[in-house]
């Protein structure tokens, strides 16, 4: 018994100095939780879809929130699940066609809803590739890479529904930082 | 002792103990770079094309890849008689089934098949989708084989293909179970109503804490006296009067201590142009041995010690042994008066383990949840909500009235003379008050009344005390107060915020 509550209270007592210690994370979590959940997060490109715009290892300062507030608009670049294989792969991919949309890619160009959509964003001698015609239900967007020949988007595996887009890309902080929206 | 001093500058006195922030900062970053890696988010390319060719690249060709799954009336979801990690999830007013069957395997196969064994007989009914990503040769094929079998068929998959087929399926097809069903319950709340509960539950716990700490307060019936006794109940060093009115030794007794050490003649306080210093004058055979100790922490084996050495010895640590000491004597002394029945920390010990219990387990729930759940896990924000909670519980529970009958009756008296400190008549010149002041400083300090005890002084004369050294001429007191107070509270403060937490 003795030894017992020897052995007690060396835990309570080394608890003690443990809580003690951990009880200063409380802020850090607290602050680190609220932006990481609520705000903003960072992640690394993978990847050469999204050229000539963002660039293979660059860090992305993506917003958590926007999609909470607001539905994705059209030109965002949007981070968004994977819908193959949503609990682990995680794209970065441009909103083009909203819900309600109709898209088509035919000879190189992109048409929305019957017209010729205008993509500034793009490098000007590209041309978009693999034809197709999709019509967008009421909760489904059609998100492409930039780099047109060469990304696998919702012209392999069709439109996404929203609950795949997770939040919006702000700026890339590394290595150069740059605003998404001069891009 | 929140008077701030103008003019001169002394160290602010800092609220948080930035060495353990910093120290466990780094100890939290080491542990949660760990635990979640760096965000990898894929501007997925289309990859080598081995087109409808076959083998190419050296990948080695597997020919045909059939998989049977099979999907259990609770959700759960066998691959080839293994059970998967996947299961059946709600999806508005469907239940799906999504699972990357094929996925970078490195294998060219020229047919996949994909055998899918429904729950119940409702081939007819259910929707099902097939997403086809790297190079597979020719859209994938949905094939209603009977009434609770389907299969999808892909041809010429590249080594790089990702192939997922998804099934929705009626509500109610699936009958998950009770745990899964609350799990997804939970997981439909929104993000604010996680964020109430996180914010509700610390809430919760300080208000249900006042109530505990009030409750035995009343219970206790302790006479609060109105009139003022003009002298101390009894002769008691004021740390001993700190820890009865306050039942925790805290950097006013030690700051107390350090004035009460002055007065007798023990240390001069030496008060420099921004800066400070202590020195040894003599040290007498009736010093208790808290103060002893504290003395030694102090000066170590010097007779001086200015502002540099203190902060050395007190920012080497982590934890000081030596003021566990200081405050472990002090807490004895006063249970050995008969103030508490057992040791006040011990008394709050199983407070403060319920705490500690509560807190590591809401860290744990916070950490599992940010691993587990969906990004955005808000179902963490209950979890740092208990955490929090039971630091609170942990902290409000230091309050708990534990004194006994001969405690609270010596308190009453002290609480008559406290009073009297904190009264705002002025008290008429005399030079017999003139020592009047600095004698009760001390029991002011302790009592939380410092600074009304020194406005009762304001209309006299004031001599710089004989154990207070300081280059500046025609101090008054109010001068004295300005300088003298941040010292001892900052040395006070930075000494409590080094004591050993174990609850012995």
């Amino acid at each position: 018994m003795e030894l017992l509550k020897y052995i007690i209270d060396k835990i309570i007592y080394g608890g003690g100095i443990v809580f003690d210690l951990a009880k200063w994370l409380i802020v850090f979590l607290l602050i680190v939780l609220i932006i990481n959940t609520f705000f903003v997060s960072v992640f690394f490109v993978d990847g050469a879809s999204m050229e000539p715009n963002l660039h293979n290892r660059e860090a992305i300062l993506w917003s958590k929130n926007s999609y909470h507030i607001r539905s994705p608009q059209r030109f965002d670049v949007a981070a968004v699940n994977a819908p193959s294989d949503p609990t682990k792969k995680k794209y970065v991919k441009r909103v083009v066609g909203l819900p309600g949309d109709h898209i088509e890619v035919r000879d190189g160009k992109v048409y929305l809803n019957y017209e010729l959509l205008s993509e500034d964003y793009l490098a000007s001698d590209l041309k978009t590739t693999f034809d197709g015609v999709w019509d967008l239900g009421a909760d489904q967007y059609f998100i492409m890479g930039d780099n047109r020949p060469n990304s696998n988007d919702s012209r392999s595996f069709g439109p996404v529904e929203k609950r795949f887009i997770l939040g919006k890309a702000i700026a890339i902080i590394f290595p150069r930082f740059r605003l998404i929206k001069d891009i | 002792m929140e008077v701030k001093r103008s003019g001169k500058s002394k160290k602010p006195v800092v609220g948080v103990y930035w060495r353990k922030l910093i120290f466990m900062s780094g100890v939290f970053a080491l542990v949660f770079l760990g635990l979640s890696s760096v965000q990898v988010f894929k501007a997925d390319s289309i990859g080598i094309d081995l087109g409808s060719s076959g083998t190419g690249g050296g990948y080695v060709d597997a020919s045909i890849k059939i998989i049977n799954i099979k999907i259990k009336a609770d959700g759960s979801i066998y691959i080839n008689d293994k059970r998967s990690k996947y299961r059946v999830n709600p999806v508005g007013s469907l239940e799906e089934m999504r699972i990357p069957v094929v996925d970078n395997v490195n294998n060219y196969f020229s047919r996949v098949t994909i055998n899918v064994e429904l729950p119940k007989d409702i081939a007819s009914s259910i929707g099902h989708e097939e997403l086809l990503v790297h190079s597979v040769g020719s859209p994938m094929t949905f094939i209603p084989v009977d009434a609770n079998h389907v299969t999808f068929i892909a041809s010429d998959v590249s080594p790089l293909a990702t192939i997922t087929p998804v099934i929705t399926m009626p509500k109610g097809t699936i009958n998950p179970p009770l745990v899964v069903k609350v799990l997804d319950y939970l997981l439909q709340f929104t993000g604010i109503i996680w964020v109430i509960i996180g914010i509700s539950l610390p809430t919760i716990s300080l208000i249900f804490m006042i109530f505990l700490v009030s409750y035995k307060i009343r219970r206790q019936k302790m006479d609060i006296p109105k009139e003022a006794s003009s002298f101390p109940p009894m002769a008691l060093p004021p740390a001993l009067v700190g820890v009865l009115y306050h039942q925790n030794v805290g950097a006013r007794e030690l700051a107390a201590t350090l004035v009460d050490l002055a007065l007798r003649k023990n240390i001069y306080i030496l008060d420099r142009e921004r800066d400070f210093a202590f020195a040894k004058n003599k040290f007498d055979s009736r010093l208790l041995s808290f103060e002893k100790i504290l003395l030694s922490k102090i000066f170590k084996d010097n007779i001086f010690s200015n502002r540099e050495e203190i902060e050395k010895r007190i920012n080497n640590h982590l934890y000081s042994r030596k003021i566990s000491l200081v405050t472990g004597g002090i807490y004895v002394l006063a249970t050995r008066l008969g103030y508490f029945s057992v040791n006040p920390q011990q008394s709050h010990r199983k407070y403060q383990a319920l705490g500690i219990f509560g807190f590591f387990i809401g860290v744990a729930g916070f950490i599992f949840a940010l691993r587990q759940f969906p990004d955005p896990a808000y179902i963490s924000f209950f979890w740092l909500g208990m955490a929090i909670s039971s630091l609170v519980i942990a902290t409000v529970a230091r309050n708990i009235p534990i004194r006994t009958p001969l405690g609270q009756e010596a308190l009453s008296s002290w609480l008559a003379f406290r009073n009297f400190l904190a009264s705002s008549e002025k008290i008429p010149f005399s030079f017999s008050n003139q020592e009047v002041f600095q004698k009760y400083l001390p029991y002011a300090i302790v009592l939380d009344c410092e600074v009304s005890w020194a406005r009762r002084f304001s209309e006299h004369g004031f001599e710089v005390p004989s154990w207070y050294m300081t280059n500046q001429t025609g101090m008054g007191l109010q001068e004295f107060c300005l300088s003298l107070y941040p010292i001892v509270s900052y040395v006070g403060r930075s000494m409590a915020a080094i004591r050993e937490p174990g609850f012995k």
